[in-house]
């Protein structure tokens, strides 16, 4: 007996029932699929995050937004109640407050001749620029000057200079926010989109004083970023700003607060409780979903063992040792999961590319997850394909051809 | 060629009876002889059948094949004493389906170990008459065709012996009748033929009948003329 020939028929014997293989292939390919993409689009997603958190985030800020227990989502108008007069006492008080900058936002609609945007305008003051460590790559940032005199002058994101300007150069051309003309003096730094999926690229920034003043009229603002001198004591620091501006609001004990403050720390364990889905809940999600293949390949496997039981006594009847038998149920075992895994693998990372690409991830390929998945189709193949057609093999082939 | 020696067969049901399929039989066949066993269901002339052809073990005495002791060979030699020595045909064919006729007849080869088998296959088919449907498949195949395809297939690796059970059964007179007109042929051409049927219009073309009853030989006659052997056993 060939050993070739053998493998060669039991491929050939796999071909004549293709549905069959197709299905078995299928329910290992699933699972490693679905392994395979969440484990890779997790980890880019991850890194992603860290990235992000650490670029708009540093070690050594605090944000405080308008409304209480609410972090990292926009404003709430009917509890906002945030001055900037209110950040600007904290900063007097507290000498740890090296630099603090007040931020306002709206979406507005933007105008250059024909061509209209919507963008998202952020009034900022020109410390922005250090305090959120975001400046112009071309043109210039403006000034406190421009600040005081609610000048409007205003910082365009690279998607909005596409927008409107397409390749013309947008420096010192006009432009229309809300029907208000402002001139634009300078190119933001590209950033691209944040964790939110928002494109930062679509941000225009005006004078925080301008944008409250002749934008929209209101005199609170929406969130502000403090600088302090000392990461070591920021829990502190944070703790300090909530008593100030509890005084300042009238806050009665027991009331909770209207505002909310947001320190790295407190970042962190948002991050790690985010790290825990995508690490851990996510591909126990799609372990499950390799089980379940697993469990529709093992089925199909075991009923086609089963069905051939007749088939297995009749090769013995002819002349086939227990060991071709075990051999032929191995390699139609090997190829179909083999199969199913590669094929899961490959589908598994074309589509964690795909979503990675669409949301600027960056997937990242792991191997642990692609063993993890071959493992568990192989071993599916081995439970449901091999063992059976072993004990198949060991029957009398009397018993077998019955 | 077969020796049986006080062979016998005990089969133990699911639900704890002990069943004498076999006792102390003892039986000869020589080589070249048309043998046909028969006997109500139940007497064991299956379980004789399968222990001829080493697909069962019997449970006490000896089976010499050629004045060697197959019984107690290993399961590997006994897979290739089968490969080489016996060819089997089974009332139900047992041919792979959506597997063409050749490849149904190598099957067999496939497990042996012989150095050359190119044209082997081909060659069994044209035995039986059946040249021209090499490529077949056996839901293409009548009944009758698929039996010839089935006796192809046993006589591929060219056995001594050949072991039919109830090869008839399953197939209307027509077919029955061509089919045992091959094997009159082969035996006519020096192939031991053995073959398990209850339908005595089969067994008449024998040229010996065993009759079995309770797992016993209870009449076994061997004239020169077949269709007096049958009369002779009942």
């Amino acid at each position: 007996m060939s050993t070739r020939r053998l493998v060669a028929h039991s491929v050939q014997a796999l071909a004549r029932y293709r549905l069959r293989t197709c299905f078995i292939m299928v329910g290992s390919l699933v699972g490693v699929a679905a392994l395979t993409f969440v484990v890779s689009v997790g980890q880019g997603a991850k890194r992603k995050m860290l990235t992000t958190v650490r670029q708009i985030f540093g070690e050594s800020s605090i944000m405080i937004g308008a409304g209480g227990h609410q972090m990292m989502g926009g404003p709430r108008p009917g509890a906002a109640r945030l001055t900037l007069d209110d950040i600007e006492a904290v900063a007097k008080a507290l000498p740890e407050v090296e630099l603090w900058d007040a931020q306002q936002t709206m979406s507005a609609s933007v105008r250059r001749g024909d061509a209209t945007a919507t963008a998202r305008v952020l009034g900022q003051s020109e410390r922005s620029e250090r305090v959120r460590g975001r400046s112009v790559s071309r043109g210039v940032y403006f000034d406190a000057g421009a600040v005081k005199r609610l000048e409007r002058v205003a910082l365009i994101g690279e998607t909005v200079a596409k927008d409107l300007f397409e390749d013309e150069d947008p420096l010192d051309a006009g432009i229309l926010i809300e029907s208000v003309p402002f001139t634009v003096i300078g190119v933001l730094e590209p950033f691209g989109t944040d964790l939110h999926g928002m494109d930062r690229d679509n941000e225009i920034v005006v004078p925080v004083s301008t944008l409250m003043r002749r934008l929209t009229n209101v005199d609170t603002i929406a969130a502000a970023r403090l600088l302090v001198k000392d990461p070591q004591r920021i829990e502190d620091t944070a703790r300090e700003i909530t008593r100030l501006l509890r005084a300042r609001h009238a806050l009665a004990v027991g009331q909770p607060d209207d505002f909310s403050i947001l320190t790295p720390v407190e970042v962190q364990r948002m991050v790690g409780t985010v790290q825990r889905v995508l690490s851990l809940y996510l591909p126990l999600a799609a372990a499950v979903t390799l089980v379940v293949g697993g469990i529709v390949a093992a089925t199909l496997m075991l009923a086609s063992v089963n069905a051939r039981v007749g088939e297995i006594g009749l090769r013995r009847a002819v002349g086939a040792h227990p060991q071709d038998i075990r051999l032929q149920f191995l390699v139609e075992t090997a190829v179909t999961t083999a199969g199913g895994g590669l094929g899961g693998i490959v589908l598994g990372l074309a589509a964690g590319q795909l979503v990675a690409t669409r949301l600027e991830l960056g997937a990242v390929f792991s191997w642990s997850a692609v063993l993890l998945g071959l493992l568990m189709s192989g071993l599916t193949g081995l439970l449901a394909g091999v063992v059976p057609a072993r004990r198949a093999a060991r029957l009398l082939p009397a018993d077998a051809l019955r | 060629m077969i020796e049986l020696h006080a062979i016998s067969k005990t089969y133990t049901r699911p639900s704890g009876d002990t069943v004498h399929a076999l006792s102390d039989l003892s039986l000869r066949i020589d080589r070249g002889e048309f043998v046909a066993i028969v006997g109500a269901s139940g007497s064991g002339k299956s379980t004789l059948m399968n222990l001829l052809g080493l697909l069962d073990r019997p449970t006490e005495g000896r089976y010499l094949f050629d004045g060697r002791d197959v019984a107690s060979l290993d399961v590997a030699n006994q897979a290739r004493f089968r490969n080489r020595y016996v060819g089997f045909i089974f009332q139900v064919f047992h041919l792979l389906p959506r597997t063409s006729a050749l490849e149904n007849v190598e099957l067999p080869l496939l497990y042996s170990d012989r150095a050359s088998t190119t044209g082997l296959g081909r060659r069994a088919l044209e035995a039986v008459g059946l040249a021209d449907r090499l490529y077949h498949t056996p839901s293409e195949l009548s009944g009758g065709q698929q039996q010839r395809v089935a006796i192809a297939r046993a006589l591929v690796n060219e056995p001594d012996l050949l072991l039919a059970d109830e090869p008839t059964g399953n197939l209307d007179a027509q077919s029955a009748s061509e089919v045992m007109d091959i094997f009159d042929a082969l035996n006519r051409s020096g192939r031991t033929v053995v073959l398990v049927t209850h339908d005595l219009a089969v067994a008449a073309r024998a040229r010996r009948v065993v009759r079995l009853k309770g797992g016993r030989v209870v009449a076994d006659a061997r004239p020169t003329e077949p269709k007096d052997a049958l009369e002779e056993v009942q």
